[in-house]
């Protein structure tokens, strides 16, 4: 019984063996038979593992064989008789490359065959690869058990390689494509995302609030000025076109200190090159007039300004409310600079000007308030004293294409709280009221949690959207979002552009919001060597759209970048600057001009300096210039021709 | 036919534009907006062939065109226009309040164009568009941007060359503080327009504006005259003359038909 059990096992051994031999040699044979076919397969099925690219990609390349397939095919219709018979061509085409193969022509054979098996080889391979990369993240395919995993990282590495190839040919990476969409960089990996070979985000996505989140020297400069010169070309080109209105980047540096002045300059030159004609650099070049603002958006700006107590102290707040409402709605208007206000915080002053009828009640105000009108005064005088000339004017948001506003966050929080909320009032008052409301203003804060004691964020962004800014929050981490919790994921969830995410050692909660996919759990039977066998089983379990472990680990310039649920990994292309223009002389202590102006003083030449003019016109001891005599009549002659003589 | 008709038929026939169609719309750009006979000499041509140019230039959308007071019409650029001339300017019709002024300094620049001596210079009209545009709205609230710059190049033609010249066209007359104060600010001025505030009037450092030439109508001259007296120092560097013929609003200076220069 015992023998005869082992003889059918023997048996069905055999038959097993046998059987998976002949399926070996079947398939074998097949192959050869469509060697051309075959061979094309092999050789996408490579290059798509040595470029890291998805199946998607060879059958699109199939698919562009079509049309090369259609003349071919048609051809062979004409040369036949009846024309129905080019049906087989393809197996006369076939038939046809082997006798030629036997016949020593193997070139020949290669174009005779290439029409049919191009395109089918293309498909082949893009199914093999397929069902390669299916196995692999299934855990179904692979010797050992660690395969998977050297799998997916050898792709990743391929297809970073692949992408930085990209990004390094010149001219492959345009700053907006044909379509007007910004290109952020090469594309490294998508999940969710159609795949293409570029990231390419619609200006109107730019138009949304964006959250960025990456760690210093991880690239998050870099991205955000191809996204902001992106911003700015796109916007010109609409308005140029009549499509749209005029951009206007605003950008809050909420760190100061001389990096800031670094990244400043790169920002002006990068977007000088994308077609900004003017970047003001706030405050150490232009100047916003604070004193532009409605006198009751002006007074609730000025005490913002200061920061009060609580409790008791709130008494004082209303003190100082009811005296600085006083000082700004002056019957003969608001103030037009900050010593004009200092002035009037003034017991006398504010006497005066209340003391003509009809202002009963603000004298009785101001009588019982007076004794407290110095020391108002003494805060704000102080205050202007650190916030320094920047908010005294002139100037506007509408006096250039780029703001790039530095804060002191780092060095001088107070100041810089209170600047930060004099900027955002302004341009929130400038985007409601003034020009601002034909504009398409992107604000764009960096570290802004960081000043945003008396402005929330949230709050920041809530107005933002009822007046039509987008916001685009930058951070160095999740933490640095937002003061809590609750107002980071507000800030994240309605981050309807996306989230661009770089490195960071705390990705999970950014990485959450992509959601999760389903993918498979494979178990399998462990032979006793490191080394799998056949029988196992599978599960479904929900696995994170954007994984947390290769955010953590991505490289320099390299952003996932997160929207609906999708992920796209970016290997952002750096946009280079032009190169600083020379400046002119330094005159008196000042800094000398920036590349924009020497830019734009160019044509035409401004006049030279008078000791190298052909008129010698040097000062004179009261500071004048001297004109000579054979000038002033060359002058008297011209003017006399053109427009007559001086009239009596 | 001219040459100007085979500007009009390669304007409107092509879309292509001449040197004199560019020229032109240069022109018109960088003065806001021109009457028909003042860009009839600007053209140098009749004021009837100058229609039919702006007729191609209205089709291609480069500009508009509206009877915006008495006189002929007054053409100015779209959009396109000032995007094509490649001009960062603000595209908008001209404002009725300010029609007299924009003609008399048109006039101005082509009495001042038309000297010999301009010419054998090759000196360069830089107008109040252009000065705006280059300070980018930076333009303080006090301000004063004069009407047009006139850069005279470095060169033997001329005693003044290397010169920098503020063009006023004064109409009305204001009071005679304020003209000075004006004159007193162009002559006193160091930085170019759009430079940082601290460079405007820099002590010691040689003056932007070698002089500023005041083309006065018969009602500002006394103002401007005694304004002018009130600043000795600066006196000598102030030049003024009458506004030049066809500079007022009531009639263009040549006749229809007339070829204008």
């Amino acid at each position: 019984m015992i023998r005869r059990y082992l003889g059918l096992m023997a048996v069905l051994a055999v038959l097993r063996t046998a059987g998976r031999l002949a399926r070996i040699a079947l398939a074998a044979a097949l192959v050869v038979a469509a060697a051309p076919v075959s061979l094309v397969a092999a050789f996408a099925v490579t290059l798509a593992w040595w470029r890291g690219w998805p199946p998607r990609r060879l059958y699109r390349a199939a698919l562009a064989c079509l049309p090369m397939v259609a003349v071919w095919w048609a051809a062979a219709a004409v040369g036949s008789r009846p024309a129905w018979r080019a049906a087989a061509a393809p197996y006369h085409a076939w038939l046809t490359s082997w006798h030629q193969v036997v016949a020593g022509s193997a070139a020949l054979a290669a174009t005779t065959i290439a029409p049919v098996a191009i395109p089918l080889g293309l498909a082949a391979g893009g199914l093999l690869w397929s069902r390669r990369i299916y196995a692999m993240e299934t855990g179904t395919g692979g010797i050992f058990p660690t395969s998977p995993a050297a799998f997916q990282a050898r792709q990743w590495r391929r297809q970073v390689r692949t992408a930085r190839a990209r990004i390094a040919a010149p001219g492959a990476v345009p700053l907006v494509s044909r379509r007007g969409a910004i290109v952020a960089g090469a594309v490294i990996r998508t999940s969710g995302h159609r795949d293409a070979d570029l990231a390419m985000i619609p200006y109107q996505r730019l138009r949304s609030h964006q959250v960025v989140i990456g760690t210093t020297g991880t690239g998050k400069t870099t991205l955000l000025l191809r996204l902001w010169a992106g911003f700015l070309t796109r916007g010109l080109q609409l308005h140029a076109a009549g499509a749209g209105r005029r951009p206007l980047l605003v950008v809050l540096d909420c760190k100061g200190g001389a990096d800031s002045r670094r990244v400043a300059d790169r920002v002006r030159r990068v977007l000088r090159g994308a077609g900004a004609r003017f970047t003001a650099i706030w405050p150490d070049e232009a100047s916003l007039s604070l004193w532009e603002l409605p006198a009751a958006e002006l007074t609730t700006t000025l005490l913002d300004m200061i920061e009060h107590g609580t409790g008791s102290a709130a008494y004082y707040a209303d003190v100082m409310e009811a005296i600085v409402a006083l000082a700004v709605g002056a019957p003969g208007g608001p103030p037009a600079s900050a010593a004009d206000f200092l002035g009037r915080l003034d017991a006398g002053w504010l006497g005066l000007a209340y003391a003509g009828p009809g202002h009963g009640d603000e004298a009785a105000l101001l009588r019982s308030a007076g004794r407290h009108v110095t020391d108002i005064a003494l805060r704000f005088r102080t205050l202007f004293r650190r916030l320094g000339p920047g908010l005294d004017g002139p100037g506007s948001y509408g006096d250039a294409d780029a703001w790039y506003c530095i804060l002191e966050g780092t060095a001088d929080v107070a100041a810089a709280e209170s600047q930060a909320r004099a900027l955002v009032d302004l341009l929130a008052h400038y985007a409601a009221h003034g020009r601002g409301a034909g504009r398409e203003i992107l604000l764009a804060v960096d570290e802004f949690s960081a000043v945003s004691r008396r402005l929330p964020i949230w709050q920041l962004y809530e107005r933002a959207r009822s007046l039509g800014l987008a916001v685009q929050v930058s951070a160095q981490s999740w933490q640095g979002l937002a003061p809590d919790d609750d107002d980071r994921y507000r800030l994240a969830g309605t981050a309807d552009g996306g989230i661009w995410l770089l490195r960071t050692p705390y990705p999970e909660p950014v990485t959450a919001l992509a959601g999760e996919q389903p993918a498979l759990d494979t178990s399998r039977r462990l032979l006793g060597v490191p080394r799998w066998g056949h029988e196992g089983s599978s599960r479904v379990r929900g696995a994170p759209v954007a994984d947390p472990a290769l955010v953590r680990r991505l490289d320099v310039g390299q952003v996932a970048y997160i929207y609906r649920g999708g992920v796209t990994f970016v290997q952002v292309k750096r946009l280079i600057a032009a190169p600083a223009a020379l400046a002119g002389a330094p005159v008196t202590g000042r800094a000398p001009p920036t590349a924009e102006a020497a830019h734009q003083a160019a044509p035409p030449r401004a006049p030279r300096p008078a000791s190298h003019a052909g008129g010698a016109h040097l000062p004179d001891a009261a500071g004048q210039p001297v004109l000579p005599a054979a000038s002033a009549a060359e002058v008297t002659a011209l003017l006399d021709e053109a427009f007559g003589p001086e009239p009596a | 036919m001219d040459a100007s008709a085979g500007s009009t038929d390669a304007t409107t026939a092509s879309g292509r534009l001449t040197e004199r169609d560019i020229a032109a719309l240069l022109f018109v750009a960088d003065m806001y907006a021109v009457q028909l006979d003042q860009l009839a000499a600007v053209l140098g041509v009749t004021q009837a062939r100058a229609r039919a140019v702006t007729l191609g230039w209205r089709r291609a959308g480069y500009a508009e065109s509206a009877r915006l007071g008495p006189g002929p019409p007054w053409f100015w650029l779209t959009r396109p226009g000032l995007s094509a001339c490649g001009l960062p300017y603000r595209a908008s019709s001209p404002a009725l309040s300010r029609l007299a002024h924009l003609r008399a300094v048109t006039a101005v620049r082509l009495a001042l164009e038309a000297t010999a001596g301009y010419a054998a210079a090759g000196a360069f009209w830089r107008g109040e568009r252009r000065l705006r545009a280059r300070a980018g709205g930076r333009v303080g609230l006090r301000e004063h941007i004069p009407d047009a710059e006139v850069h005279w190049p470095d060169g033997p033609s001329a005693g003044f060359a290397g010169e920098c010249w503020a063009i006023e066209a004064e109409l009305t007359p204001k009071t005679v503080a304020r003209t000075a104060a004006i004159m007193h600010e162009i002559l006193a001025r160091t930085g170019d327009y759009g430079c940082p505030a601290a460079q405007a009037q820099v002590p010691g450092t040689p003056p932007r504006h070698a002089r500023v030439v005041y083309l006065c109508s018969a009602a500002a001259r006394p103002t401007v005259a005694r304004a002018r007296a009130a600043l000795p120092g600066l006196a000598g560097r102030v030049e003024i003359r009458g506004l030049p013929p066809g500079a007022d609003m009531r009639g263009p200076a040549g006749r229809g038909g007339e070829r204008a220069r």
